[in-house]
């Protein structure tokens, strides 16, 4: 069958009618006054979950996914751009859930590209009444059909009924299909909608999805207030990370705490003299216990989002032959988590952020005064000290440099890369682009020389851990870690070949040009 | 895409009502599903309430000046389109005639125009005029199976086996002929002899037959197929298996 597009939709703005049948047939009188007769379908009552992640990756993608339920378990649909499917569910679901969580079907094959490692939980719930109406010619025949729709938010607040009239055409009826849209459209209570139900429910309910995360700073505000502002930023982003890291969402949760974390560690590095030498005393201490806890888990969920990838590098060995190592993986992370959790539930986690956070607000909501150094001018001074330093680190890399000198250049242009973000606000907005670019380039090949190594070493360490337990691991097992070890020391190789060539692009004229029209 | 027709050289055997009741069926089953009404008095147009008119007639249809696609109509039930039938279709030997004058292929014309629509649906089904022409040749070569419906009487049989070996002389694209047993009645002997021997003695009968029921000849009234309005009812059963029966011969 032919296939039709999506359907066009109306606002209805006059009284909510219920699905009442009268009250829907009287609204669409201006149809009936064209000589067409309406029959009313049965009236439908079903309630609505939407879902997203909480960054919001399926509504970035144009993805509408929603869980709908009138008895029983109910489906679970995706629709948006060129992707639809729906799938009906055996048992109730549970939220959030990560894709492999999901049940199979069209629905999750929709859905899970989006999501990536993401879990999916319910950002709006409503309750939906709908009445579908036949519009008919005068042999009775079915041209068109009015899909009335009435939805209420419910969760996580009630809203004012919203309602939709959607057309639904009828393949060879396109002329009636106009006519009808027509009649609609300029009578009155109607008017076209713009954007679909989800949307109204989401602005009805106060749901911003494209809120930026945090106040950004500006030129003009004094340095010290700027630092505190992107500081407190950072702070607000761990503190709503770790619900998501006790329960165990999903694992970006913890990631993006961690990077809040070493944004915090950076910009305290690079800035904290902006701020009181007692506060940055008395907090720098807890982020680096913060940073420090963290890491373990991290590194296993790093190890257990790449298990299947790495099992099927393996040329000599069968990706099976992992199975001991990966379930080694798995209760060291039970461990690691364990002891995170302690940690995230601990008094000095909370006294670190909260005291951190009103410390800062304190210094955002100070009295100013006139002449003091600006936001801009710090920004200038230190994004010009800090690639000074870079540039030294990286003149100095010879062939022959130890890894140690790459390691401490790896560190020093994150610490750039993190400056830059912070400072992106009062720049050049193309030319920040461009450094940042430039600047991922040399970052993606320390990259791989840094995990080449980190991994081949841990790799050795938990092949030892594997023999020194209760039960010994088959031979094959070592071996096919021995064979991905091999593949790492390869990948950092061939990174410390690469960084040659891309430090000294990195060095070349360009990219001091490019800095200096990215200040002010 | 399976191309089933509905035809019989016998008018008033119940070709339409089985058409109707099949694709119907079909689509109800999940098979995206075409009905095409071929006879230009319109009787499956019209049990769809749709008007029997198809813009630029048959000539420009069956000519390819106008596509296939622009002249389908959505019916009432989801899966179900219908071609509807044009009084110009009374007309349409000729067409079919002209429209391959140069290919000397003018049996195999409506093979040819039925190809525009086979990645839209699973299956097509042609309702047919009582007759025996260029249409019906048509029919039979761009049809997998054929559907007869047979009234229980000897004459009848007769027009079966003619048919039978009409489509024998074809050297390819013979279609498989399957018959049913329609307005059948039980309370007639010769009906209950016929329906009990025939089968036996030639391939391509069906098991299952259509009672002769005025709940089937409601269809015209309801303006509906069958099993809309009698969903529950014996001759619905009987569609049913007749369906099953015939998904079976055309896995899709
Ligand atoms: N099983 C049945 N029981 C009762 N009435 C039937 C049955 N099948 C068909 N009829 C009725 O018989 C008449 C002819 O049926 P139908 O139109 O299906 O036959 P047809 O072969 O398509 O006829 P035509 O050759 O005129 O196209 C219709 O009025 C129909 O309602
Ligand atoms: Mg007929």
């Amino acid at each position: 069958m032919p296939k039709e597009s999506r359907p066009p939709s109306l606002h209805w703005q006059g009284e909510p009618t219920r699905g009442e049948v009268a009250a829907v047939l009287a609204a669409l009188e201006p149809v009936a006054a064209r000589g067409y007769e309406l029959s009313a379908g049965p009236r439908r009552v079903r309630t609505v979950t939407y879902l997203d992640t909480v960054d919001w990756r399926l509504r970035g993608k144009g993805l509408v996914a929603s869980h709908e339920r009138a008895s029983g378990p109910g489906t679970l649909t995706i629709d948006g751009d060129g992707v639809s499917g729906t799938t009906r569910l055996a048992e109730p679901p549970q939220w959030p859930a990560r894709a492999e969580q999901l049940p199979d079907g069209e629905a999750r094959d929709g859905m899970a590209p989006a999501m990536w490692v993401r879990a999916v939980g319910p950002v709006l719930r409503s309750r939906t009444v709908t009445r579908e109406v036949a519009v008919l010619d005068d042999e009775g025949k079915t041209v068109a059909r009015l899909d009335w729709a009435e939805a209420t938010g419910t969760d996580p607040v009630t809203t004012t009924p919203l309602v939709r009239v959607s057309l639904l055409p009828l393949l060879g009826y396109g002329r009636d299909a106009k006519r009808v849209r027509k009649a609609l459209r300029t009578a009155e209570g109607f008017a076209d909608a713009d954007g679909d139900l989800y949307d109204g429910l989401l602005t009805a309910a106060g749901i911003k999805p494209d809120e930026a995360a945090a106040p950004a700073i500006t030129r003009g505000m004094p340095a010290d207030v700027a630092v505190a502002t992107a500081l407190h930023g950072f702070a607000r982003v761990i503190a709503v990370n770790v619900n998501g890291v006790l329960d165990d969402i999903d694992t970006e949760f913890l990631h993006d705490l961690r990077v809040a974390v070493r944004r915090t560690r950076s910009l305290l590095k690079l800035a904290g003299d902006m701020l009181p030498p007692p506060l940055v005393a008395r907090y720098a201490p807890g982020f680096k216990w913060l940073g420090d806890v963290t890491t373990p888990t991290r590194d296993l969920d790093v190890y257990l989002l790449e298990f299947d990838a790495l099992a099927a590098m393996l040329v000599a060995g069968e990706p099976d032959d992992l199975a001991p190592f990966g379930e080694l993986l798995q209760s060291e992370r039970e461990k690691a988590r364990r002891t995170l959790a302690r940690a995230l539930r601990s008094q000095r986690f909370t006294r670190l952020i909260e005291g951190w956070q009103a410390a800062l607000t304190e210094i955002i909501e100070r009295e100013r005064s006139e002449e003091e150094l600006s936001a801009e001018s710090l920004a200038g001074q230190r994004v010009r000290r800090m690639v000074k330093k870079v540039v030294r680190r990286a003149r100095s890399i010879t062939p022959e440099s130890p890894a140690e000198a790459v390691h401490d250049l790896r560190k020093r242009c994150k610490e750039l890369r993190y400056l830059l973000e912070v400072v992106k606000p009062v720049c050049d907005q193309a030319a920040h682009r461009a450094v940042i670019k430039d600047l991922k380039k040399v970052q993606d090949i320390l990259g791989a020389f840094q995990d080449g190594e980190v991994q081949s070493h841990s790799l050795r360490d938990y092949a030892e851990r594997l023999q020194a337990g209760s039960t010994r691991p088959p031979a094959a097992t070592l071996l096919a870690m021995g064979e991905l070890s091999a593949r790492f020391v390869e990948m950092q190789l061939r990174a410390r070949h690469d960084l040659t060539e891309a430090l000294d692009r990195f060095l070349g004229p360009a990219t001091h040009e490019r800095i200096e029209a990215l200040l002010p | 895409m399976k191309v089933i027709a509905s035809y019989n050289l016998k008018g008033g055997v119940g070709k339409t009502t089985a058409a109707v009741n099949l694709a119907y069926l079909a689509s109800a089953r999940g098979r995206r599903t075409l009905i095409w009404d071929l006879d230009p008095q319109g009787a499956a147009t019209y049990l769809f309430r749709v008007k029997p008119k198809v813009k630029g007639g048959s000539t420009k249809l069956v000519g390819g000046a106008r596509p296939v696609g622009a002249a389908l109509k959505g019916t009432d039930f989801a899966g179900l389109d219908l071609l509807p039938a044009d009084f110009t279709y009374r007309n349409m030997d000729l067409d079919l005639a002209r429209s391959q004058h140069k290919t000397g292929k003018a049996a195999r014309a409506l093979a040819r125009l039925l190809r525009e629509l086979a990645d839209d649906y699973d299956v097509v089904f042609l309702d047919t005029p009582p007759s025996l022409s260029l249409v019906s040749e048509n029919v039979l070569h761009a049809a997998d199976l054929v559907l007869v419906p047979i009234i229980p009487t000897v004459l009848a049989l007769r027009t079966f086996d003619q048919l039978a070996e009409f489509v024998d002389t074809f050297d390819h694209d013979r279609p498989r002929l399957h018959a049913f047993f329609s307005m059948t009645d039980r309370r007639k002997a010769l009906h209950r002899e016929i329906i009990a021997e025939l089968p036996r003695q030639r391939a391509g009968i069906s098991p299952t037959t259509i009672p002769a029921l005025a709940v089937i000849e409601q269809m015209a009234v309801r303006r509906a197929p069958l099993p809309c309005y009698a969903p529950k009812s014996a001759a619905t059963r009987a569609f049913e298996a007749l369906w099953s029966e015939i998904a079976e011969l055309l896995p899709a």
